[in-house]
């Protein structure tokens, strides 16, 4: 009697534990893996959505169970890169964190973000980056921290509707790129032209030539122009007074010939392109390749987007300063993996699966970014894209941002000056020393030459 | 003495009773002394948690170099790195890199150049926005309101809370939204159909705008205290003052005002130290501009120091070296405050029943 009842629940045991070893089978691993991304919408958005392409890729792949988590929106670069500092701070950051290359130089020092080095040669994707970027890409141990995302150049754009109201012919509009290219046409030409614009009424004063509103990378093709270094052999900062001085005049005397006055200083971004994009208030503007992605979406999609760019905005090279030849900057981003990341290998299987030629086509196409793929600019689909076509090759003329961990006290020095001279503060020569007395108290170890 | 004596020898002569009842006593005095400590314990919690600590580490971090270059969360090796110990010579040496500077941060903060200019802004700013807003603007608006119909006051106050309860980073927006460049801002597009050329605001009156959109938030706050204080004066006075011929302007300046004299201290000192510590509604408006530190507060370069590079690199020793100046000021200022305004009157018990 006894035993017939225990017998049904002995079999339904039995039956339990001969499952358990193949529901744990069934039951894969779960692996959270959180991504965070700045992006532009909608044009840069593949910057994360790419992640959710390959999801099931790789997770067939690993034999694994992905749990992705993408963070992406438009915040400030400023405050994007103080969420990650504070969360990895706490050992609480995501695994993967989309980044300026020269946040490298601070972040591997803190050890926010690990060497890839022994992971790269386990994808073959990585195999068919451009090489130079990878240059980008290291710490001042001469590790590699990232992977690159993306790229581009940062070209002088010209408005082509208020240079014909100036009275050029559209040939000579036409020819001005080629002629900046040639180092014909100089930045001191530029003003000429931008003063001439200002005095002939056909921009308000201060509307000759404009730059970004805040800080930024591009300030640096400046004072390389003028012949100046940040870094000397040994790989320390330096700061170059005299190209300084000179970046400073140029732009002091912008001022006082009624070419910039202040006005697009600490303005919204926004602001700043509903101004300049559509080409009728401004006459020379210097930006990025993005900004032209940007523009056609977000700004002038109602007068035609791409097509009444084409026909009103140019772009160029940054003219030639002292150096004589003209100049453009890059500043790549990377993908670096978080020291807070539980599973680094597979973070990079993530980043390996998303470096090919279709997903990054998909990116820098619609963002008028530059690839990062061998194999990437030679397919029919970059190919096709005219702007690529023509910005493509400002590569040629292009400079870096140091990766050094003091690189943001000296670029926020550096910046002090040129918003003390544009905004009438201060003379070039005071401002100097500002920056110099600023670079003397915050950078340890410069060498002011 | 006399008296003292006469208890201690009834004590003696009540023998053991005298005993108990002293013992009962202290139970007693010890009894209402823990729950006056129990009171307190709420407050003293929360001071100490998010006062005193705080208050201590960046007292420490003031005197490290940490960045994020030589970031660490190891407190036992910041302080490892520089206080070897060399037991022969008994000196202290190092062969890590030390984290533990000295006065090195405050040496620096007090080199630089604009020290002097950050420091003169946060009195302005504090004195303009106190006296014109804080304090002035919330008498005026608790005097007015006081003094119209009783619903129409509550409704005029109920707008002046607006500002306050409006989330920060929407506030400032909206405030950015009027005083943008042309053809953006709303004032420019006004000066647009007035016929007048544009202003940059920001450029040109960033204090201006700095002040009124501290002011227009700081102004509830005294209002709130002022009202309640003018409603709880007790009507007698009032009528007193009436029947006496008083106008409406001798009565606020012989009655009302003096009858106020503890709200408007509390509310200087008050509003002194939270002014001298706020900074978000800069840091969103100005960022500390336009050029070369115009609008830049004592806190907000304390924020910018130690929390906010574009390029990635946080100063947090350096930047708490800035924010231990502001805990020294507050300090002394509430000492001072409370000193020189009798703080121990107001809180002693009243000797009539008025207020």
């Amino acid at each position: 009697m006894q035993a017939r009842r225990i017998l049904p629940l002995l079999l339904v045991t039995a039956l339990i534990l001969s499952l358990a070893p193949l529901s744990a089978a069934l039951a894969q691993e779960t692996v959270t893996i959180r991504i965070r991304c700045k992006s532009t919408p909608p044009t840069e958005d593949w910057r994360c959505n790419n992640f959710a392409e390959v999801e099931e890729e790789v997770e067939a792949a690993l034999g694994i169970d992905l749990n992705l988590v993408l963070i992406q929106d438009n915040a400030a670069w400023g405050d994007y890169k103080q969420e990650f500092q504070l969360s990895a701070e706490a050992g609480q950051a995501v695994d993967i964190i989309l980044s300026g290359h020269e946040d490298i130089g601070a972040w591997s020092a803190a050890g926010f973000i690990i060497p890839l080095d022994d992971l790269i040669p386990n994808y073959p994707e990585f195999e068919d980056v451009v090489p130079s970027l990878w240059e980008s890409m290291k710490g001042p141990d001469g590790k590699i921290y990232g992977i690159p995302q993306d790229a581009e150049a940062r070209p002088m754009y010209f408005s082509k509707l208020l240079l014909s109201d100036l009275g050029w012919s559209d040939e000579e509009i036409e020819a001005l790129p080629e002629r900046i290219a040639s180092g014909e046409f100089t930045m001191a030409d530029l003003f000429d032209v931008a003063e001439q614009a200002v005095e002939e009424g056909v921009v308000e004063e201060g509307y000759g030539f404009w730059h970004r509103p805040v800080n930024g990378g591009d300030f640096l093709y400046f004072y390389y122009g003028m012949g100046g270094e940040v870094l000397d052999e040994n790989g320390a900062l330096v700061f170059d007074q005299d190209a300084a001085l000179k970046v400073f005049q140029m732009l002091e005397e912008a001022r006082n010939r009624g070419i910039m006055n202040g006005s697009h200083l600490g303005i919204e971004w926004p602001d700043w392109h509903t101004t300049v994009a559509p080409g009728e208030r401004v006459l020379f503007a210097a930006g990025g390749t993005w900004f032209w992605g940007d523009w056609a979406v977000n700004y002038v999609a109602d007068r035609g987007g791409e097509e009444y760019l084409w026909e009103n905005i140019g772009f160029a090279l940054i003219p030639a300063m002292e150096t004589g030849r003209p100049i453009t900057l890059t500043h790549p981003l990377a993908y670096m993996v978080s020291s807070s990341s539980q599973h680094p290998d597979v973070a990079m299987a993530l980043i390996a699966a998303i470096t090919t030629p279709e997903a990054n086509n998909r990116h820098a196409i619609g963002s008028a970014h530059l690839g990062i793929l061998n194999a990437q600019l030679e397919s029919p689909d970059y190919q096709a894209s005219e702007f690529l076509a023509k910005a493509h090759p400002m590569l040629d003329f292009t400079t870096f941002l140091p990766n050094h961990p003091s690189w943001g006290a000296w670029s926020e020095a550096y910046w002090t000056g040129i918003e003390a001279v544009e905004s009438g503060e201060l003379t070039a020569e005071a401002a100097l020393a500002v920056v110099v007395d600023r670079l003397q108290n915050e950078v340890p170890g410069i060498t002011i030459r | 003495m006399a008296n003292q004596r006469s208890v201690v020898q009834d004590a003696g002569l009540a023998g053991e009773q005298g005993t108990a009842v002293l013992a009962r006593s202290r139970r007693r005095t010890l009894r209402a002394q823990l729950t006056a400590y129990g009171f307190l314990a709420p407050a003293g919690i929360l001071v100490i948690l998010f006062f005193f600590i705080p208050m201590l580490l960046i007292l420490f971090l003031s005197i490290t170099n940490l960045s994020t270059t030589n970031f660490t969360t190891d407190i036992v090796r910041m302080l490892r790195s520089d206080l070897d110990i060399d037991l022969v010579s008994f000196r202290f040496v190092t062969d890590q890199p030390a984290y533990i500077v000295g006065f090195d941060n405050f040496e620096r903060m007090f080199r630089d150049e604009f020290a002097p200019k950050i420091l003169f802004n946060t009195l302005f700013y504090v004195f303009c926005t106190l006296a014109f807003f804080n304090v002035g603007l919330a008498l005026v608006i608790s005097l007015l309101t006081t003094h119209i119909d009783r619903r129409a006051g509550f409704f005029f106050r109920a707008l002046w809370i607006l500002p306050r309860i409006t989330s920060p980073a929407v506030y400032v927006l909206m405030w950015r939204r009027i005083i943008a460049a042309a053809p953006f801002g709303i004032l420019n597009q006004f000066n647009e159909l007035a016929g007048r050329s544009e202003v940059n605001y920001y450029q040109d009156h960033p204090w201006v705008f700095v002040i009124l959109v501290n002011g227009f938030i700081g102004a509830s706050f005294g209002m709130i205290i002022f009202t309640s204080a003018i409603e709880s004066i007790p009507k007698d006075l009032l009528n007193a003052s009436l029947v006496d011929g008083s106008s409406v302007f001798q009565r606020i300046r012989y009655v009302i005002l003096p009858l106020l004299r503890w709200p408007l201290l509390f509310v200087v000192t008050y509003q002194t130290l939270s002014l001298l510590t706020s900074f978000e509604y800069i840091l969103l408006l100005t960022g500390g501009g336009p050029g070369l530190y115009q609008t830049e507060v004592w806190s907000l370069t304390a924020y910018n120091r130690a929390l906010n590079t574009y390029f990635a690199n946080a100063q947090w020793g350096y930047g708490s070296a800035f924010a231990v100046v502001l805990v020294i000021i507050g300090v002394v200022m509430a000492i001072v405050y409370m000193r020189a305004f009798r703080f121990n009157e107001l809180v002693a018990e009243p000797k009539i029943e008025v207020l």
